[in-house]
C-alpha cells in the first residue's frame, strides 16, 4: 500500500511541479474560503525557490542566517533544514536525507483566505506576507498551513513565517539562506523571466522537480531537485530527538534516543 | 527497496491553540444547544416544557456571556479584536462569526430579558427589601412587557444560533492540513455533543437549583437518547465511509490510535463513556424510579461534551504535519493552562450565581395575568 501511495504520490508531485507554471486565473469575488484579491508587490513577477537537494550538506548555514536576519525568538524557526538517519533494510545502507523546509509561497495558500481581518495576504509577486500590525494572533492560519511554516511569534504575539526575505529582495539582495548557503542549493528567482536561474533550472530539469504535500493541492512554489519521493509528504520515521529536562522541568539540551 | 527513516533534527512546534479555545467552543455549544432546549416552553408556548425552558433559558444566558470572554482570551492579541470589524474577511469562516456572534449574544440576552421581566416585574411589586428595589431598577422603567417580545427575540435567537453552529463547525471542518479535522460530519458531531452537554448541565441544575422537577429529567433523558444515538450513526457513518473508501479523515484516526497508546486509551474511553451513556438513558427512560439519578448521569454528559472538544480541538494538534511522532500536549498552570479552563468555570459560576439572586428565574411563567 504504502509504495503504491508514494509512487502516486511522486507522480502528483511532479505534474504539480508542472502545473505551477501556468499562472492560475484570477481569484477575485472570492468565496468561502477562496483565495482574496492578492496586492502590493511587482505583479510582473512570481518568485520561487528551487532547492538542489544534491548541493545539501545539511550545515543548517540558512537556518542561523535566517534566525539572525529576521529576528526569529528562539526556538522558532522561519527555516530549518529536517535531517533524517536513512538505512537501506536490503543492505544496511545508511545514508542522510537533508530536507530543507520554507513556507513554500503557494499558489493557492491555504493560510491566505482563513485570516479573518486580511493581515495575511499574498503580494502580486506570490511571495506570502503578515502585516503583524493587522494580525490578531488567532493563529488560525498556523493551523491551516499543512507544511508547519508558520508560528506564533512569543514576543510579537502575531503570526510569523518566511517572507522569502522579502524586504532584502525589494531592494535587489538576495534572501539571508541563499546568501548564506555554501553550497548554493538554494535558488531564488522571478519564474516569469526566462532568463533567470531559476527559469532556466526549472526548464532543464523540469520532470525531476517535486514539492511537497502536492495532495493538498496548494500548488507549492518552492521545488526540490534530487528529492526522494518518500519524504514528499509527511515521512514515515521514527522521532528520535527529545529534548531533556533538568529537575525544575527546565529544558537544558537535546539527546537522541537510545544513547 | 524499502528504507528505514529515523528523524535525528527536528524542531518542536508549540500548539497554537490554548485551551481557551476548547472553553469557547464547550460554552458556546452549551449555549446554542441549551437556547434550543428552551423553544419549545417560551417560544412554541408548551406548558409541559416551562420548567426544562426555564433552566434551559438560565443555561443558555449565562454560556452566552462566558463563552466570547473565553475566545477573546484564545487571541494571542486580544485588544486587537476591533480588527475583526475594521477588515472584515468575508472569504474566512471565523470572519463570518465575529459578524454572527455579537447579534447573537445580544438576541440572546434579550430573549432572557424579555422572559424574564414579567417575574421581574411581579418581585418589585412585593415589598420595599432590596430584591424588591432591584427588580424594579431592572425592569427599566414602568411599562408592560410586550408578549411578542419573548417569541420574536427567542425566534430570532435560535436563527442565529444556527449560524454559530455552522461557523463553528466549518471553521474547523474546512482545515484540508489536518485530515483529523477535515470532515464534513464534524459539525454535526460539534451540534449533537453540545446538545448531549446542555441536557446534562440542565438535568444537573435542575437537582441544585430548581427542586428535582422530574419532567425536566424525563425530557433531558430524551434529549440525550437522541443526541447520542445520532452521535452514534454519525460516528459510524465517517468509519464506514473510511472503510469503503478513501478518507483522510479516517485513516489519520485510525494511524493515530495504532501508533500512540494515549490514542488508543482516548478512543476506548471515548466509546465506553458514549455506550454507558447510551445503556443508563435507556434503562433511566424505562426505569422512572431511577430518574431522580438522572444529574449523576449529566454530570456524564458533561464530561462527553466538553472531552470531546478537548480531543478534537487539543490532542489533533499534537499530530506532527510534517514531522515524526507526536508534539507534547502540556497544560501549564497559567492563564494559557489550568487556570485558563478553571477561571472560565468560575467566571459561568459567578454569573450563573449573580443572574440567581438578580432574577426570579423560577417565576417564568406563560401565563397571561403575569404579563401585565
Amino acid at each position: 500500500m504504502d509504495f503504491a501511495r508514494r509512487t502516486l504520490l511522486g507522480q502528483m508531485a511532479r505534474l504539480t511541479a508542472g502545473a505551477a507554471l501556468v499562472p492560475l486565473s484570477s481569484l477575485a469575488n472570492a468565496g468561502i474560503n477562496d483565495q482574496p484579491p492578492r496586492r502590493e508587490g511587482d505583479s510582473s513577477k512570481r518568485y520561487a525557490m528551487l532547492i538542489d537537494l544534491r548541493q545539501c550538506i545539511g550545515c543548517q548555514a540558512c537556518t542561523v542566517s535566517c534566525h539572525i536576519e529576521n529576528e526569529a525568538p528562539l526556538g522558532s524557526f522561519r527555516t530549518i533544514v529536517s535531517q533524517y538517519e536513512v538505512e537501506n533494510e536490503d543492505t544496511g545502507d545508511i545514508a542522510t536525507m537533508m530536507l530543507p523546509r520554507l513556507c513554500n509561497h503557494c499558489e493557492a495558500p491555504p493560510c491566505v483566505p482563513v485570516c479573518p481581518v486580511q493581515a495575511t495576504y499574498q503580494r502580486e509577486d506570490g511571495i506570502v506576507v503578515v502585516n503583524n500590525e493587522a494580525c490578531v494572533g488567532c493563529a488560525y492560519c498556523v493551523q491551516a498551513c499543512p507544511y508547519d511554516a508558520r508560528f506564533i511569534n512569543e514576543k510579537t504575539q502575531t503570526a510569523d513565517k518566511c517572507t522569502f526575505c522579502a524586504h532584502r529582495l525589494d531592494v535587489g539582495l538576495l534572501p539571508a539562506c541563499v546568501e548564506s548557503c555554501v553550497g548554493g542549493a538554494r535558488i531564488i528567482g522571478d519564474i516569469r523571466d526566462p532568463d533567470s536561474q531559476i527559469s532556466r533550472m526549472m526548464a532543464e530539469h523540469h520532470d525531476d522537480l517535486m514539492v511537497l504535500k502536492p495532495e493538498q493541492g496548494t500548488s507549492p512554489h518552492v521545488f526540490y531537485l534530487g528529492m526522494d519521493e518518500r519524504f514528499v509528504t509527511r515521512p514515515l520515521a521514527d522521532p528520535a530527538i527529545w529534548d531533556v529536562r533538568d529537575n525544575e522541568g527546565k529544558e537544558i539540551g537535546y539527546e537522541f534516543a537510545g544513547h | 527497496m524499502s528504507l528505514l527513516a529515523t528523524e535525528i533534527l527536528t524542531p518542536r512546534y508549540e500548539l497554537a491553540w490554548y485551551p481557551w479555545a476548547v472553553q469557547y467552543f464547550f460554552m458556546i455549544a452549551i449555549s446554542y444547544s441549551a437556547l434550543m432546549l428552551s423553544l419549545p416552553g417560551l417560544v412554541f408556548r408548551r406548558e409541559r416544557f416551562l420548567p426544562l425552558a426555564r433552566l434551559a433559558l438560565l443555561v443558555a444566558v449565562t454560556c452566552t456571556l462566558v463563552g466570547p470572554v473565553a475566545l477573546l482570551a484564545d487571541l494571542h492579541q486580544p485588544a486587537r479584536f476591533w480588527h475583526f470589524y475594521a477588515s472584515p474577511a468575508p472569504w474566512s469562516w471565523m470572519s463570518i462569526g465575529a459578524v454572527l456572534l455579537p447579534p447573537y449574544v445580544v438576541l440572546t440576552i434579550l430573549y432572557g430579558y424579555f422572559a424574564w421581566r414579567p417575574a421581574l416585574v411581579t418581585r418589585g411589586a412585593e415589598g420595599q427589601g432590596w430584591d424588591a428595589k432591584l427588580a424594579r431598577l431592572l425592569c427599566l422603567g414602568n411599562w408592560q412587557t410586550p408578549q411578542l417580545a419573548v417569541i420574536v427575540f427567542g425566534a430570532l435567537a435560535a436563527l442565529f444560533a444556527c449560524g454559530i453552529m455552522l461557523y463553528t463547525g466549518a471553521e474547523i471542518a474546512i482545515l484540508a492540513s489536518r485530515p483529523l479535522w477535515n470532515t464534513n460530519w464534524l459539525p454535526v458531531m460539534f451540534v449533537l455533543t453540545g446538545l448531549i452537554a446542555a441536557s446534562g448541565l440542565v438535568m444537573l441544575l435542575n437537582r441544585l437549583m430548581a427542586g428535582a422537577n422530574a419532567d425536566v429529567y424525563r425530557q433531558g433523558l430524551k434529549v440525550i437518547l437522541v443526541a447520542i444515538l445520532g452521535a452514534a450513526v454519525v460516528a459510524a457513518t465517517w468509519f464506514i465511509q473510511g472503510m469503503t473508501g478513501y478518507s483522510p479523515s479516517v485513516q489519520a484516526a485510525l494511524e493515530s490510535v495504532r501508533h500512540n497508546p494515549d490514542w488508543t486509551a482516548i478512543a476506548a474511553w471515548a466509546l465506553s463513556a458514549g455506550v454507558v451513556l447510551f445503556l443508563v438513558t435507556v434503562a433511566m427512560l424505562r426505569a422512572p424510579k431511577w430518574q431522580r439519578w438522572a444529574w449523576l448521569l449529566g454530570l456524564l454528559a458533561i464530561h462527553m461534551g466538553w472531552a470531546f472538544r478537548w480531543l478534537v480541538l487539543m490532542e489533533v494538534q499534537t499530530v506532527a504535519k510534517n514531522t515524526a511522532g507526536y508534539y507534547h500536549l502540556a497544560v501549564e498552570a497559567g492563564s494559557y493552562g489550568l487556570l485558563g479552563i478553571i477561571g472560565t468555570f468560575g467566571l459561568w459560576l459567578a454569573v450563573l450565581l449573580i443572574i440567581d439572586i438578580l432574577v426570579p428565574w423560577r417565576d417564568v411563567n406563560n401565563a397571561r395575568s403575569a404579563t401585565y
